[in-house]
């Protein structure tokens, strides 16, 4: 007990807390700090005196390994909380699970929106009685959309084909084959490129199920200009 | 701010060594670890051994979790006194080579006490650790000058007698002088305040 009864104790405290104690002077006052318990008394007193707090700007964030490595020497996965029974978990789990729906939600609802509106790229128009037809091309330019001003069905022995006349001329080439006129067509992309300016639409009567030869057989009732 | 309710709570959820004690440490060591490593940074100048400090700092934290005393000390000031003895500790060793870089010190006014230390009031705080607060923030401002500067260069950058010397550029006695009668000064000061409250 020789420390705790020096007259230097509340000084060589203050300068222990303030860290300018150093050297052999700083060893021997740890030491008096585990045996006497007077010392470590008095630094007590010292700590709730001066404790100022450090300004939050000095943090540093610290490297990426630091916490794994802590992790790995302390061994403290034996005490951590398995991940099935952690609240965080299950909450996050549910946190997640909910935002996925809602943008799922949101993505359908917003689909429409997000892609560019069909684009009417042609307007097929005929001779005899039928029904003027709009085509548009969605904005992927996957679907040709057919929509005509009333509604055109084929008779029960006959189906409409759908044809692309190429631009750089060449065999018409089917696009589907339809019952009745308002249609959305999914279009190839070999196809898909040739529906430019140039090109043309045409739409032709066939025996049901689409021409037997693969080129148009009956009449063409509509066709139009790309 | 680091709120000491909450680093309360996590130290001691990491000293019960139970399960769920990983996940609060883990958590003490991501709110803490930043201030404590710029801590250990002030003292060691080196950024790589500030790393070290930090881990075997945190490794004590852990060891020593079960001697925290929630009702006899503040929690951050406890970790940072064991993040700033070893970084005292490893800068003696390493015989850092100190970089004069402190202007933001070299500066002796309250603007500094204030830009290096954080005097707000913690919510939650009790009334009495906030009157501490407020006595050790006047009781160093009414210090002398440089008694004061030889304070807070020594608390905030570790300097120890010999670095205070080189920096300020005095005799190394004048500055143990000015360290120890600064402390007493300031210790009086404080005994003061809290008999006035009485």
């Amino acid at each position: 007990m020789r420390l705790a009864r020096s007259a230097m104790l509340d000084a060589l405290s203050g300068e222990y807390l303030l860290g300018t104690l150093r050297g052999l002077a700083r060893k021997r006052f740890e030491r008096a700090l585990r045996d006497e318990p007077l010392v470590a008394l008095r630094l007590k007193h010292w700590e709730t005196l001066f404790a100022p707090r450090f300004a939050a700007a000095i943090a540093v964030q610290p490297a990426a390994g630091g916490w794994a490595r802590l992790t790995r020497e302390l061994g403290l996965a034996r005490f951590s909380t398995p991940w099935h029974r952690r609240l965080g978990f299950w909450r996050n789990f549910a946190l997640a699970a909910t935002a996925a729906l809602a943008i799922g939600t949101a993505f359908q609802v917003l689909r429409p929106m997000l892609e560019p509106a069909p684009v009417e790229i042609a307007r097929l128009e005929g001779k005899t009685e039928v029904a003027r037809v709009s085509a548009r091309l969605s904005g992927d330019r996957q679907t040709l959309e057919l929509r005509p001003a009333r509604p055109v069905h084929a008779g029960p022995a006959q189906s409409y084909e759908l044809w692309l006349i190429p631009a750089e001329g060449g065999a018409p080439l089917s696009l589907a084959v339809l019952g009745n006129l308002d249609a959305r067509v999914p279009v190839a992309p070999a196809h898909s490129r040739r529906l430019i300016p140039g090109a043309k639409l045409a739409v032709s009567v066939e025996p049901a199920g689409g021409s037997p030869t693969g080129g148009p057989t009956g009449p063409v009732i509509l066709a139009g200009q790309i | 701010m680091l709120d000491d309710q909450e680093i309360k709570k996590l130290l001691l959820r990491s000293a019960l060594r139970e399960e769920g004690s990983a996940e609060a440490f883990e958590c003490l060591y991501r709110l803490c670890a930043p201030l404590m490593l710029g801590v250990a940074q002030r003292v060691v100048g080196r950024r790589e051994l500030a790393e070290e400090v930090l881990h075997d700092a945190f490794t004590t934290i852990w060891r020593k979790a079960d001697t925290f005393d929630p009702f006899a000390t503040q929690p951050v000031a406890w970790m940072v006194a064991i993040v700033r003895n070893r970084a005292i500790d490893v800068q003696s060793s390493h015989d850092v080579a100190r970089v004069d870089s402190y202007h933001d010190a070299a500066d002796d006014s309250d603007g500094a006490l204030d830009r290096l230390f954080d005097w707000s009031e913690p919510p939650g705080e009790a009334e009495d650790r906030r009157r501490a607060t407020s006595w050790l923030r006047d009781c160093l401002s009414g210090l002398q000058a440089v008694e004061r500067q030889a304070l807070v260069l020594a608390y905030h950058h570790g300097m120890s007698h010999g670095d205070l010397a080189a920096h300020l550029r005095k005799p190394l006695g004048t500055v143990k002088t000015w360290v120890r009668r600064g402390l007493k000064n300031l210790r009086q000061c404080i005994d003061s305040c809290m008999d006035g409250a009485r």
